[in-house]
């Protein structure tokens, strides 16, 4: 009964999904499109917290690599996209696997300042290196991309795009999760000494899922390069990790589906709060500390809480 | 480059040394009595000198009471932060992680309030004893740099005698160390992390009063200053006041030679990398582990 309730659940989300392009107004199917960018590089967050208890704060420096490397290597040398992508994602990987070799050996509080400073190191040499990166100018002209000869020009064709990219990243993930290197992942990040007894190689395990952390941040901004066709460094600041930061905690970190929750979160919240000018940051910050401080497993654990409260 | 350039980037390199060693004791005050690392250590210092700036040009307040005006609303936003926010996490026993995402979720807002309240402006304090220079070594250094160390000193000292001689200090380090132990010694826990919260907030303010004659504060300039603090504080051994300033001095000339060295754009680059380095080879920080007790 639970199950087909569940499943005509899913249907009619998928239904809404497919056709709310078609209804919505071009304004809103952008900030759909952006939803599902963040989301994108916040799934790689959600991986590294919710499976191993890592905080990250410098997912925008990947974000950022992503960006730059299809900006650069499409406009200033004027390669075909795919190289920009590909390129972006293996340097990332390499990247992450040289900064998170040595630093994931540190645990909890010492482990998210380092990546903390990180981000803001590589947000500062965006900046420096104007040469590459065109500094606060940024680079323009950035082609969109097209799909055997299909040009992903609107914001509605792009919003199936990424969606689709998108889920598909969470369906791997979560036959990740649920695998085998999902059960030494949550292992490790509950038990430790036990792991380790059961031949886990922790080290190495978190370095893979760091690793593949810092390629989804750079798919995402290779995405978000090509859609905006235009990128400066305002788009890869502390405040961007952040926000990746929030979409697994907004949504419950344990659960990679959660993610689209929390990434509609992010790109709708700003948007309906928008009216209120500067303020609406203050309130998107205290959502941020609310829902930490009263709601541990996000939203996606509401339900569980209220039953606890309320219920039997 | 002349030497008198080379020392003026060092002589100020070593003032900043200051102002992160009091950010870093401000972070080291509140972990010493929670286990907490505080991500918000550096709005403390921008709502506390931004406060003083209000009062002293808004309000027409002198120097001295607006100062502690800017203290005081340090220490009022550090018992604000305990009491609605960090008192129900204790309570459910919440993991370090929760604490982490608390401290920068307030941090996010706490800047983002400040840039609804008090816009985009770099606001700047008059110096301590004027706007006058001394010249040491054929450079120029404000008489405000020379306030800011001797008073920086003295608050390591007057945080030493209260943490190893005051009832209230004993407790407040007793209640993280062993807060079971602590409770049946008839020691309040709760309000000793309230106090331990309000002086970490005092601290910080105080830090952000004194740099704002020196460099301009603004709205977003918080997280680069807790950065520095932590580093500050973990080069020192985090629990030891003066380990944090000589983690200050490492820091801060860090970064001076930077500035010589390469270019000014690469000091916070300089600061961050020696912080990950020293997390990486010396987690007890440079003082090892016999500089870890006392403080």
């Amino acid at each position: 009964m639970a199950f087909a309730r569940n499943k005509l659940l899913i249907a009619a989300v998928a239904v809404v999904a497919l056709l709310l392009p078609l209804l919505l107004q071009r304004h809103y199917v952008d900030v759909m499109v952006f939803a599902g960018l963040y989301g994108i590089a916040g799934l790689g967050v959600a991986l590294l917290l919710g499976q191993c208890g890592i905080v990250s704060l410098g997912q925008a420096f990947f974000y950022g690599i992503g960006a730059y490397s299809s900006a650069y290597l499409c406009v200033t040398l004027g390669l075909s996209p795919i190289f920009g992508i590909v390129v972006g994602a293996a340097l990332s990987a390499l990247i992450a696997f040289i900064i998170g070799w040595p630093i994931l050996r540190l645990t909890g509080f010492f482990l998210a300042l380092a990546t903390l400073a990180i981000g803001m190191i590589g947000g500062i040499l965006f900046y420096e290196w104007d040469w590459l990166t065109g500094g606060t100018l940024g680079i323009g002209g950035i082609p969109t991309l097209s799909l055997f000869g299909f040009e992903l020009n609107t914001p509605q064709r792009y919003y199936y795009f990424v969606w689709a990219i998108f889920l598909v990243a969470i369906w791997l993930s979560h036959n990740l999760v649920t695998g085998r290197a999902g059960l030494a992942m949550r292992a490790m990040r509950d038990a430790p000494p036990a792991a380790e007894a059961l031949a886990v190689d922790m080290h190495a395990l978190k370095t893979k899922i760091f690793v593949l952390c810092a390629v989804l941040g750079s798919l995402a901004g290779s995405l978000f390069a090509h859609y905006a066709t235009y990128v400066s460094v305002q788009s890869f600041t502390v405040e961007r990790s952040i926000i990746f930061l929030l979409i697994p905690v907004i949504a419950g970190a344990a659960s990679v589906w959660g993610t689209i929750i929390g990434a509609l979160f992010v790109a709708l919240a700003p948007e309906l709060l928008s009216g209120l000018g500067d303020a609406h940051q203050v309130l998107f910050g205290l959502a941020l500390v609310l829902v930490v401080t009263l709601l541990p497993e996000g939203i996606v654990g509401l339900p569980k809480l209220v039953m606890k409260r309320f219920g039997a | 480059m002349s030497w008198g350039l080379f020392w003026q980037a060092m002589l100020s390199g070593i003032t900043n040394s200051f102002v992160y060693a009091l950010i870093g004791i401000g972070l080291a005050v509140i972990f010493k009595g929670t286990k907490v690392i505080n991500a918000m250590q550096g709005e403390f210092a921008v709502v506390g000198g931004i406060v003083t700036v209000f009062a002293l040009q808004a309000y027409g307040v002198p120097y001295f009471p607006a100062a502690l005006i800017g203290i005081a609303a340090g220490a009022l936003l550090g018992l604000i932060v305990d009491i609605l926010f960090v008192r129900p996490m204790m309570r459910r026993k919440a993991g370090e992680e929760s604490f982490l995402l608390l401290t920068i979720g307030l941090a996010f807002t706490i800047s983002a309030g400040l840039l609804y309240f008090v816009g985009r402006d770099s606001y700047l304090l008059p110096g301590i004893g004027g706007s006058g220079v001394v010249e040491m070594f054929d450079a120029f250094i404000p008489v405000h740099s020379y306030w800011l160390v001797g008073i920086s000193v003295v608050v390591v000292i007057l945080l030493r005698l209260f943490y190893t001689y005051s009832l209230t200090g004993l407790a407040m380090a007793a209640t993280s160390i062993d807060p079971i132990g602590a409770a049946t010694n008839g020691i309040n826990v709760t309000l000793m992390r309230t106090y331990t919260f309000a002086l970490g907030g005092a601290v910080g303010a105080l830090a952000g009063i004194l740099v704002a004659p020196l460099v301009s504060v603004n709205y977003h300039m918080g997280i680069a200053l807790t950065l520095k603090g932590f580093a500050a504080a973990i080069l020192g051994g985090l629990a030891n006041p003066i380990g944090a300033v000589v983690g200050g001095l490492v820091i801060g000339i860090s970064e001076a030679l930077a500035v010589i060295g390469i270019s000014s754009g690469y000091k916070d680059i300089a600061a961050m990398t020696v912080m990950i380095i020293v997390m990486i080879v010396m987690p007890n920080g440079i003082l090892g582990r016999a500089g870890r007790r006392g403080g």
